[in-house]
């Protein structure tokens, strides 16, 4: 079942910031979420992990948990890099005292090897490079194995070497445990390289809805000015 | 053309006062929003010996060089004023009375609430307002904690905990500063100053200290970190937080000063 969004509306005082969309992402798919900047990507996000209530709609999940994976990672500064990852094992309510010490120091590992940082369980966040960081929050998001991962801007700040890692894990995670994803980013890297499908949005509508081919290949205005990055076109930003 | 201008500028004037009571207001709301979570949070009691052991020593330890500055140097200030005449009129004997009795009823504790609103809750305020800014919070919230019940229950507790050691201590510091200045200022000897402290103390003032110090510490704690959970629009949003947590706490232990005040000594 993965995600079905129906009919989904949000507004921010008297801006609709999420106009009407539906969408469906199925286990073991991912589906980007392209658009400039303020046309409601990461709002569908934080709809969909509960953070913001939405106005009208639908959005159902397959159940299991949600994670998230943050634009600037989230990672608490004042703990270090294993409180960090096994913070949800420790402090959620259904999750607390399951967990020996000892296990929490296993499962710790074994999240920081799968993403390529092992022994730094004990580095705090800001002794951290950005690409990093990243990949801690990215090892705290699936600690709780969830069935539906978000990503906002997963490569935003990063060098193209740590991007493509990044998006490497991004589809590895989704080979290896067949969860739903939903990436929210700029890059078109991203999308050829992670996505099943891809959704654009402007001014909180859907305006463009296919697969990563269907995008490049430019048959509306709208994803040739995205894929060309163009001024002009029927997308205008408020600059 | 004048009327207008005169018009425009009550206009202005009634919009801010219009706006600063709604702000109030709407502050108000958020801290009593905050004490039930924060109320609800005790049920489900899960917050780590540890984290409550470093918050404490947060507020206890790391605020107590400064408490104890202010309120020592607040006694011997008021000490060195009134020894001299006390002593003159004849009534040295009286001196440690009227040390004690102000520094245990009223100044220990609202001069210590100062210094800990200024040190501690504004650090409290920009920490998770930092947090909140930051996305942190969210994160807390997606990985399904409550991060009122995780961040507020340590502080409050801690808060609450600290605040009437941290005010004990600094009152004894007070007292014997003002004892040392009385004695400097007007040869008035240690053994008829604290003779007379004891005889003007009661448990009665102990006890009302106390009572209003643990009051202080949780409204500071309570106030600061909802201050700091209301932060929003970066690095300008922090420093709003931390100004309405400092300006806040400081209205607030004012008025729980006045209400001890009504019905303790009135």
């Amino acid at each position: 079942m993965g995600i079905q969004v129906k009919n989904l509306v949000k507004s921010f005082e008297d801006k609709k910031v999420i106009d009407n969309i539906s969408f469906n992402v199925d286990d073991g798919k991912i589906l980007s979420i392209v658009g400039f900047s303020g046309s409601g990507k990461s709002t569908v996000l934080k709809l969909i992990s509960g953070l913001i209530e939405k106005d009208s709609g639908e959005i159902n999940t397959s159940g299991g948990d949600i994670a998230m994976v943050f634009q600037y990672s989230a990672l608490f500064d004042s703990l270090n890099v294993f409180d960090n990852i096994s913070f949800a094992l420790q402090e959620r309510k259904d999750l607390r005292g399951k967990y020996t010490t000892k296990e929490l120091e296993k499962i710790v590992a074994e999240k920081l090897e799968l993403v390529g940082l092992s022994g730094i369980e004990n580095k705090f966040p800001s002794e951290l490079s950005g690409g990093m960081q990243k990949r801690v929050s990215f090892a705290r998001a699936i600690v709780t194995e969830p069935r539906i991962i978000l990503y906002d801007e997963p490569t935003a700040g990063l060098d193209p070497i740590s991007s493509t890692l990044i998006e490497d894990y991004i589809v590895r995670l989704k080979k290896e445990t067949n969860v739903a994803s939903i990436v929210v980013t700029h890059q078109m890297s991203t999308i050829r390289r992670t996505s099943d499908s891809v959704l654009m949005l402007y001014n909180g509508k859907v305006v463009f809805e296919g697969t990563p081919d269907d995008l490049c290949a430019e048959r509306t205005d709208f994803t040739k000015q995205f894929v060309n990055a163009t001024i002009e076109g029927p997308m205008k930003m408020n600059i | 053309m004048k009327i207008l201008y005169r018009a425009t500028y009550t206009y202005k004037f009634l919009r801010l006062i219009y706006e600063q009571c709604e702000e109030f207001i709407s502050t108000l709301g958020e801290i009593m929003f905050y004490c039930i979570e924060f109320v609800k949070g005790l049920k489900s009691f899960n917050t780590s010996f540890k984290e409550i052991m470093n918050q404490c020593s947060r507020f206890g330890v790391s605020s107590l060089p400064i408490t104890l500055s202010i309120v020592g140097m607040t006694s011997i200030i008021v000490s060195m004023q009134v020894a001299g005449e006390m002593v003159k009129q004849g009534g040295g004997n009286f001196v440690g009375m009227l040390i004690a009795i102000l520094t245990v009823r009223e100044e220990g504790a609202i001069m210590a609430g100062f210094a800990i609103i200024s040190m501690i809750g504004s650090s409290l305020a920009s920490e998770i307002a930092t947090m909140k800014v930051t996305e942190q919070l969210d994160a807390i919230q997606v990985l399904k904690v409550n991060p009122v019940h995780y961040l507020f229950t340590p502080r409050v507790i801690a808060g609450t905990l600290m605040m009437p050691l941290v005010v004990i201590v600094a009152s004894l510091f007070g007292i014997v500063g003002g004892g040392i200045a009385a004695n400097v200022t007007s040869d008035l000897s240690f053994r008829a100053y604290f003779d007379s402290v004891w005889f003007g103390l009661s448990m009665h003032d102990l006890s009302v200290c106390i009572l209003k110090s643990i009051s202080f510490g949780f409204a500071i704690s309570l106030i600061s970190c909802a201050c700091g959970m209301g932060a929003k629009d970066g690095a300008k949003g922090v420093g709003i937080a931390t100004t309405k947590a400092v300006v806040c706490s400081f209205v607030s232990i004012v008025i729980i000063d006045l209400l001890f005040a009504a019905a303790f000594f009135s």
